[in-house]
């Protein structure tokens, strides 16, 4: 059936946690610079951003278990989550401009 | 591995674990949409419909009579034509108490106390477990996102798969048609639940937005989204207070004569009181945001409500979840499809066996266990908290309590009986099956001995479809239970094995 070997037992473990923690570290983050970034009023920014993190988290769970391999999984969340949060937290005047 | 095969076991086992907890939350989701009729059949003191004559004004005198403590706040809502009675509830200050009466509309005092149908619109939201609860919800929630977009990746032959229902064939084939039947039947419906069923709480869950854009300041973020009205108690107590009733006049003119619905005082007999009265309108999908808020102690009108669009959208997306439109059409579908839901977890479970029994593997015993522990426990329970609710003396204190043991009480002792009949599920099913016509049976007729207005022939006559409706769906579940009873003590007849194809959900 598969050419390749089941996953290994640190491999789906190591998914698992990259689903739970990096998934909704990355929805943190998406959230976090898309309340800073998107050229709305502050409420709408906010809740916009809010109410679609959940899909992010979802598309990172699926991501995660088709990756290749869990190492890369986990490279791209903790890349992404820095490089989003580092963007959003940075400019702290920006976020709160009405 | 190919896509479809990684999602198949994410599939597989993100939905096999929290199965056992999301089926309670769908359960007891499901028999939230009836709620308010559920809570009319529980107190007798509704059965016959009088229209209460009370007014917000007597209701606060009750409390104020009753209740010594400084309150942080108390609210209350008028009666409805799905709940004909003065509700009241109330925070002492400074604790996180509440406290909640229900009016009966002939006496005037508070009615004979019972959980109500709010328990299992709590059981579904967060567990009774407080906050903890609401995110162990929020997680399930998120699991069912998961497994329905893994459950769509894996499903090739969607559209074919749900003309196909082959009850003939061996046991895992016919489970999976099932599964796959009743998963895309409510897809779209189960998609839009678990979001927005996760999207009602998603200020507790996702802090994000408001720590960088307002600076983690919750009560400025709140008061520029929904555009409400907020003001510190000084602990000053005022010379007067305003009429609640004039105030509710007043809004009923502001609006052109629509009906007020949550009337709220925060900071009551304070300085700085602050009355809210909000529109009630049961013919839109969200909750009108057209509150006034007046001063307690003038009744001066401080703030007329302007929510942003984003919330606006925020509470069409909750209104969508919660089911309080469209009347019985809306909350019946609601109610099909969420045991369509119920059914599409007890099928995927089957598969899962199914396909491990031959095998033998691990684990078997365990999955059985809480299977026949929750998926026949819970509603088991259900009913006999029913039973509990007609059978507790009425002058008992703690009445409420009490029933909540008796849920308690009979689901732990349904789950260790089928801990210990888990390797015979065919005959623990048919006993169960039997106890639950029993118990579904023998409710309506409890209900017409001990109430006096309450029981079938009588809320039948009084053309009282609502009433009558929890003990026809009682009595066709009874009915069901025992057809299956029946069923499942036949022999069991033996089949011929069918040559068949992998599939790509049973490969692994």
């Amino acid at each position: 059936m598969s050419k390749n070997l089941p996953l290994s037992r640190w491999s789906i473990a190591s998914r698992v946690l990259a689903a739970l923690f990096g998934g909704y570290a990355l929805a943190y983050g998406f959230t976090a610079f898309f309340s800073v970034y998107l050229p709305l009023v502050r409420a709408d920014r906010v809740v916009f951003s809010s109410l679609a993190c959940f899909a992010v988290w979802t598309a990172a769970v699926i991501y995660v278990f088709a990756a290749r391999s869990a190492t890369r999984a986990w490279l791209w969340l903790v890349g992404l989550t820095a490089a989003l949060c580092l963007a959003a937290f940075l400019p702290t005047e920006l976020g709160v401009r009405p | 591995m190919s896509l479809r095969q990684s999602m198949a076991g994410l599939h597989t086992w993100g939905g096999l674990l929290p199965s056992w907890l999301l089926y309670v939350i769908i359960f007891a989701g499901t028999l939230a949409c009836f709620d308010k009729e559920l809570e009319r059949w529980m107190r007798p003191a509704l059965h016959q419909g009088v229209a209460s004559s009370m007014t917000a004004d007597q209701v606060r005198d009750w409390l104020e009579a009753n209740v010594s403590d400084e309150l942080h706040a108390f609210w209350m809502h008028g009666p409805t034509s799905r709940e004909p009675f003065w509700r009241l509830g109330w925070e002492v200050d400074k604790t996180e108490e509440m406290h909640n009466v229900a009016f009966d509309p002939a006496s005037q005092q508070p009615m004979v106390e019972t959980l109500g149908g709010g328990f299992f619109f709590e059981l579904h939201y967060n567990l009774h477990g407080g906050t903890l609860g609401m995110y162990i919800v929020g997680l399930a929630g998120m699991f069912m996102l998961v497994a329905l977009v893994s459950g769509v990746i894996i499903h090739r032959r969607i559209f074919k798969d749900f003309f196909t229902l082959r009850p003939n064939a061996n046991g895992q084939r016919a489970w999976l048609d099932a599964h796959n039947l009743f998963g895309v039947i409510g897809f779209p419906f189960h998609l839009v639940l678990a979001y927005t069923g996760v999207a009602i709480f998603v200020a507790t869950y996702m802090p994000a937005g408001a720590q960088v854009a307002y600076n983690s300041n919750v009560e400025q973020f709140f008061s520029d989204v929904m555009g409400a009205y907020n003001r510190e108690g000084v602990h000053k107590p005022a010379a007067q207070q305003a009429s609640l009733n004039e105030l509710v006049e007043r809004s009923r003119q502001h609006w052109g004569g629509a009906e007020p619905g949550w009337i709220s005082v925060h900071h009551p007999g304070d300085e700085a009181g602050v009355v809210d009265i909000r529109r009630f309108d049961s013919s839109r999908i969200a909750p009108p945001l057209e509150t006034l808020s007046y001063d307690d102690a003038s009744g001066t009108l401080l703030n007329v409500q302007n929510a942003s669009a984003g919330y606006r959208a925020y509470t069409w997306l909750a209104g969508l979840h919660m089911a309080q439109f469209g009347g019985t059409l809306v909350r019946l579908m609601y109610l099909l499809l969420g045991f369509a839901g119920c059914a599409m977890l007890v099928g995927g479970l089957q598969v899962w066996l199914a396909k491990r029994e031959a095998r033998g593997t691990a684990g078997i015993g365990l999955v059985r266990a809480l299977n026949g522990g929750v998926f026949v426990g819970l509603p088991l329970a259900s009913l006999a908290l029913l039973w509990g609710n007609r059978l507790i003396p009425a002058d008992l204190t703690e009445r409420a309590t009490a029933e909540g043991w008796v849920f308690v009480g009979s689901w732990l002792l349904l789950a260790l009986w089928a801990v210990l009949r888990r390797n015979q599920p065919r005959s623990l099913l048919s006993q169960q099956l039997a106890l639950g016509a029993v118990l579904a049976l023998g409710l309506p007729l409890v209900n017409v001995l001990t109430t006096s207005h309450g029981g079938l022939p009588s809320s039948l006559l009084r053309g009282d479809w609502a009433l009558a409706g929890i003990d026809l769906f009682l009595l066709l579940c009874g009915l069901l239970c025992a057809l299956c009873a029946w069923r499942c003590g036949q022999p069991q007849q033996a089949q011929e094995p069918r040559a068949r194809r992998v599939l790509v959900e049973e490969a692994l």
